[in-house]
């Protein structure tokens, strides 16, 4: 009984931690789904990525942390998904009215903004001062050292070529 | 934008909504045990085929050349640069799963996890390269053996080696096209939005 018990205890506590956390995933939902469909599948999305970031976690970061990172990692790749399909119909279309309202609201007071200012609001709106935005998305590309200056050093192409980053 | 106006927006979402319900531990059972990453972004169990069809195929490779080097018969060139396209293919494969290293990927900086899943299709698309050319040896062989069966023990196709190579050239280059046109191209697509979403993370989003 005790070995189930120690087998039981660590994802109890991710799945406490999941549900505990669960308003805060649909925050971030709020700023990048546009429907109800696409609000339900980034949020499991987003559930299942932090379980999994949790669950093979190195390192030091804390579970807040990677919760956070499954929420913009996601995010991001949901608005890849949705850049794909110049087609698809963005307007806000939710099921309830009082949330529908008050989408169309948020929407239009925050306007047209890049997703790496929506992360940053996001991330005010929690109220985690001790979790800065470079934890979350690391130096963005203006910091990078572009790959056309890379390229005209044959050592660090070639280094670039084996060393994959 | 005013921080304002949007935290006093923000604050006037419903406390309980359909859209915002606390999730169940029955519904959460199942979403943990998902993967959230989509068929696309997820390339481990075709990089994972590719490694088991790549060894066994480099199994038989070591065999033959086993058996030729033995007994003789021809090919040995063909077999014995076979050998290092299929030691590369794997090496290459094998590299490439440690490297995408699925389980912790999404607990990478936004940042980092882009470069790291652009790397990979990079890669993957590149693999693409090598597969075509391992097609065009084992479609040449496919032909040999059809020859030597039809034509009653004569192989004559296999004894010409200037136009082996030329057969393995076109070959390759015909499945390379077939994959430009067919398998590539999803990848390349993804790439380049992934590249896009990179490089414009931080500008404004195109009015469309």
């Amino acid at each position: 009984m005790n070995n189930s018990m120690k087998k039981e205890g660590p994802d109890q506590d991710l799945r406490s931690l999941l549900k505990s956390q669960h308003k805060r995933v649909y925050s971030i939902c709020r700023f990048f789904a546009n429907n109800y469909r696409e609000h339900q599948k980034l949020f499991a999305d987003i559930i299942s990525a932090a379980s999994q970031n949790i669950r093979f976690r190195r390192g030091s970061e804390s579970k807040q942390v990677l919760l956070l990172r499954a929420c913009v990692n996601m995010a991001a790749l949901h608005s890849i998904c949705l850049d794909m399909q110049p087609d698809t119909d963005r307007s806000i279309q939710f099921k309830s009215p009082d949330y529908q309202k008050n989408m169309v609201q948020f929407r239009s007071r925050m306007g047209e903004v890049s997703d790496y200012e929506k992360m940053r609001l996001f991330l005010g709106f929690q109220n985690t001062s001790e979790i800065g935005i470079e934890d979350l998305t690391g130096p963005l590309p203006s910091k990078v050292v572009s790959s056309e200056g890379v390229k005209k050093n044959f050592i660090p192409y070639l280094k670039a070529k084996l060393i994959w980053s | 934008m005013e921080l304002k106006n949007l935290q006093e927006s923000w604050d006037s979402f419903p406390e309980v909504s359909m859209e915002e319900r606390p999730v169940l531990s029955s519904d959460l059972e199942k979403i943990v045990v998902k993967n959230p990453l989509s068929d696309a972004f997820y390339l481990k169990n075709k990089i994972r085929i590719r490694i088991v069809a790549g060894s066994l195929l480099l199994l038989y490779n070591i065999y033959r050349l086993r058996m030729l080097y033995k007994y003789g018969g021809p090919g040995m060139d063909q077999q014995v640069i076979l050998f290092f396209l299929l030691s590369y293919f794997v090496y290459f494969h094998v590299r490439l799963l440690l490297f995408a290293d699925y389980p912790a990927l999404l607990g990478l900086r936004l940042m980092p996890f882009l470069q790291k899943i652009e790397t990979i299709l990079d890669k993957y698309v590149f693999s693409f390269g090598i597969l075509s050319i391992l097609s065009g040896f084992y479609t040449l062989t496919l032909f040999g053996k059809v020859f030597y069966f039809s034509r009653g023990g004569s192989s004559l196709l296999l004894d010409n080696g200037i136009y082996i190579w030329l057969i393995i050239i076109f070959l390759s280059v015909s499945y390379y096209i077939l994959f430009l046109h067919t398998l590539i191209p999803k990848y390349k697509k993804l790439l380049a939005a992934v590249r896009k979403y990179k490089a414009g993370i931080g500008a404004l989003p195109q009015k469309k």
